[in-house]
């Protein structure tokens, strides 16, 4: 007699591309970064591209057609055909929700969504108020909330923390215990780990709002796909329509409900009928049926459970408060004065497309090789928060470094030849007398200057004679800035030597994309 | 009037213009015969010169002997290309490399403390793969770790009283640096003592207040057994950093002393300069029973 080979169940696929994607997207993770070469390979952008949320609420705001996000249509039409199977079977948030459930799962199971409206009202508000000129889809967004959580919050969480241990066994530990410790930190370095530590503000919220994310496995199982995410309410509208059909308990069924108290997703209504809105094929109940009854197969429309649909009443609210919301922008005095130091990363569009192109996915800060970018918070409105900006005295902008671009995958940040980068004035530096060390004190310094990298130099000086605090008369170099010359980059504010507030300061002046910024100089033609 | 009384020359000329200020000192050790004090040799093929330098200089196992730990310390502070001069040339480098390790050394470590991004000046700078071309591992190219700075007693020091210096470079049984010759907007030109900023770790900017007499505070405590200076080109303007090709010089030539200061002054006659021209150490360096020390 021949042994029966034992049955793999079919959740065991699904768990299979669930690890494979999750995996997937950490080697893309990590290799959204600087490996030695000015282009870069790969990187986790293409996640940001296949999503018809950004997508949909991108074109919306610049109302083009943005040719970066065609893959989104891909995943439209594929779920078409096979309804939600990228938030069950793809979807990296969704596996790592999935990942931590057993850890966080309540007690009690509660099997209705809490708020099934609550994601189409928010993916109806996101659409209606990105057209309107008021860009959230970030904020909702799960990419945005993960990616995002973690180059700010969690990876460099990690690495200092895994620093602090190995910088202990180094300096206090036997030769013996570093043997060990001293390679497999060598290898985390090269594999996992980031090759810098990074700091970022909003680092905390970041990883907070991502957390929360798993928290809320606490109040039911896939909280957050099936009260918030607008993406799986974009994909849940479309696999209604799909192909792929759902086939339930029928009259032979013993009506146990096993299926429906076992659906993570709460897709399954009492009279055991697969709402295919909801459901993501997540394949449980095939398993748990005990009479295998279970079917998905392409089909002809079978008779669902009521469609989650909106009121009219809130149907109109969420388009109204979409409408409604973007036209308090102008009331803001950032309508009028934008942030001094509001510095945008080289390539960015005019703020107002940039913002709406912007998914504040965090990638640019990710692969910033100086740890320039940093996100915004209030600076640029409610709308700007989590979008990048340089901060010259944390990172300065390498000169010969493109990667912002290259990653930011709506086109927010614009890939710039390297040539044109050189060039691109993101900001301006001004010197404070008041404190620069060869204006203030006759000290001789100008690290400045030596670090300014434009080929002739931004930063020039004059030898000045001036009186030390001793009472000497000393000779010193005072430098200056060369208007024409100067790019913004903000490598001089980064290593001004001063302890605290550096002597020089990059602005947004003068910044490129907005030519009404442009500063008076006598070098200039205009003048 | 030979190399060596040249030398001799420029060195007792900027004493002699410094009397006023503290000076340096010229002492036996300078006027002593015996192998060279200094060689500088002029060429294309810039191995040929690294090979001919040490030669004149009795070779490199005079310097290196079997199982040490040598240390060649260039300049990779800048994401530049080699053409664009402003980190060591990266054939100088490998040539040196290669002659430690035929001198026996068990280990040869290169590194610098970078002022841009790290990965971009070691890949950029064509330093990393000028020594991992030789495929010896007893050749290594290492990033900073920033565990390994410790804090050194300058006791010898006038401006200086601690700095945090890298565990490798005073570990090694032989440091060999190996600037480029450059201009330098605050002190004129950076050459040898100035490349040993490399290893200093913390907010290295502190150096540029009294640059000289801080430069000379460390050259007593990093104290190269060779300085090998790479003119091969030279940058003559908007250094350090420079960018700019028309900035850059074929000076094609290659010099070597044990004596740090002597080097430094003889590179600067290739900027038409007068050593006493730099804001430096050779102002402030006196050689004392055997060691640097700083005078006021």
């Amino acid at each position: 007699m021949r042994k029966r080979i034992p049955r793999v169940p079919r959740t065991f696929w699904r768990r299979l591309s669930q690890w494979a994607f999750l995996l997937l997207f950490f080697f893309l993770f990590i290799k959204t970064d600087y490996t030695g070469s000015d282009e870069i390979e790969y990187a986790v952008n293409i996640l940001f591209r296949i999503d018809p949320l950004l997508a949909a609420s991108v074109m919306l705001a610049v109302k083009t057609f943005v040719a970066l996000m065609l893959p989104a249509l891909a995943l439209l039409v594929l779920t078409l055909i096979l309804g939600r199977f990228f938030c069950g079977w793809v979807c990296p948030m969704g596996a790592l929700i999935d990942l931590f459930h057993p850890l966080l799962k309540p007690g009690t199971k509660e099997i209705d969504t809490r708020f099934p409206q609550m994601p189409l009202i928010i993916l109806l508000f996101v659409l209606v108020s990105a057209f309107f000129g008021l860009p959230m889809a970030g904020y909702f967004d799960p990419f945005s909330i993960l990616v995002r959580g973690l180059s700010l919050s969690a990876y460099p969480a990690l690495n200092d923390s895994l620093a602090t241990v190995f910088t202990f066994t180094y300096q206090e530990a036997p030769p013996y215990v570093n043997a060990v410790t001293e390679p497999v930190y060598a290898f985390l370095k090269k594999t996992i780990l980031p090759y810098s530590q990074k700091v970022y503000t909003l680092s905390l919220l970041s990883g907070f709002i991502l957390v929360a994310v798993f928290l809320a496995e606490r109040i039911q199982q896939r909280f957050f796909c099936r009260n918030i995410c607008p993406l799986g309410a974009l994909l849940g509208l479309t696999a209604r329509a799909g192909l792929l059909k759902g086939h339930g308990g029928s009259d032979d069924c013993a009506k146990c409900r096993a299926c429906r108290s076992v659906c993570r997703m709460g897709a399954i209504d009492p009279d055991r009928r697969i709402g295919m809105h909801e459901c993501i094929l997540c394949l449980d109940c095939l398993e748990k049926c005990p009479r295998g009854i279970i079917d998905f197969r392409f089909s002809k429309p079978v008779a669902g459970p009521a469609p989650v649909s909106l009121t009219r009443r809130s149907l109109m609210a969420s388009m109204a408060a979409g409408a409604l919301l973007p036209m308090f922008t102008g009331s803001r005095t950032i309508a009028r004065l934008s942030d001094p130091l509001l510095i945008r990363p080289p390539g960015a569009l005019a703020e107002d497309e940039f913002l709406e192109r912007c998914v504040r996915c965090g990638e640019c800060m990710k692969v910033c090789i100086g740890n320039a970018l940093h996100p915004t918070f209030l600076e640029s409105g409610i709308e700007g928060m989590f979008s990048p900006k340089l901060i010259a005295q944390v990172g300065y902008c390498e000169f010969n470094c493109t990667l912002c671009g290259q990653v930011c995958p709506t086109g927010a940040i614009k890939a710039l030849p390297l040539e044109e980068k050189h060039t691109f004035k993101i900001g301006h530096a001004f010197f404070d007398k008041n404190r620069c060390l060869p204006y203030a004190k006759g000290i001789p310094c100008i690290v400045c200057e030596e670090h300014c990298p434009t080929p002739e130099k931004a930063i020039g000086f004059n030898t000045a004679t001036v009186k030390n605090d001793r009472g000497e008369e000393i000779k010193v170099k005072q430098p200056y800035i060369v208007d024409r010359l100067c790019i913004g980059c903000g490598i001089c504010e980064n290593k001004c030597p001063l302890p605290d507030q550096a002597a020089v300061r990059v602005t947004a002046a003068g910044e490129q994309r907005h030519p009404q910024k442009t500063i008076p100089a006598s070098s200039m033609d205009y003048y | 009037m030979n190399r060596r009384e040249f030398i001799r020359d420029v060195l007792l000329w900027s004493a002699g213009l410094t009397l006023s200020i503290p000076r340096l000192t010229i002492t036996e050790s300078f006027a002593a015969s015996g192998p060279s004090l200094l060689a500088v040799e002029k060429g294309p093929d810039h191995v040929q010169l690294v090979r001919r330098v040490l030669a004149s200089l009795g070779g490199m196992k005079n310097f290196v002997r079997p199982g040490d730990r040598v240390v060649v310390k260039p300049n990779i502070g800048w994401d530049r290309s080699p053409e664009q001069a402003a980190n060591t040339n990266p054939v100088v480098v490998k040539a040196l490399v290669e002659e430690a390790l035929e001198a026996g050394a068990s280990r040869v470590l290169v590194f610098d403390r970078t002022c841009n991004e790290e990965r971009r000046c070691y890949t950029n700078s064509g330093i990393a793969d000028a020594v991992q071309s030789l495929n010896n591992k007893k050749a290594r190219v290492e990033y900073i770790d920033n565990r390994k700075f410790v804090p050194v007693e300058i006791k010898r020091g006038k401006s200086l009283t601690t700095m945090e210096i890298y565990k490798d470079a005073l570990d090694a049984d032989r440091y060999i640096n190996v600037p480029i010759a450059k201009h330098h907007g605050l002190s004129g030109l950076t050459l040898g003592l100035k490349n040993s900023m490399g290893v200093i770790g913390g907010r290295r900017g502190m150096m540029h207040f009294n640059i000289g007499q801080k430069l000379a505070d460390l050259a007593t405590v990093v104290q190269p057994t060779l300085t090998v200076i790479d003119a091969t080109k030279i940058l003559m303007a908007n250094g350090p950093q420079g960018g700019d090709l028309k900035d850059v010089q074929i000076a094609d030539t290659i010099l070597a002393s044990t004596d740090p200061v002597a080097a430094d002054a003889y590179a600067t006659t290739l900027f038409d300069m007068r050593p006493d021209e730099i804001e430096s150490r050779l102002r402030r360096t006196k050689w004392d029973s055997g060691k640097w020390i700083s005078t006021r």
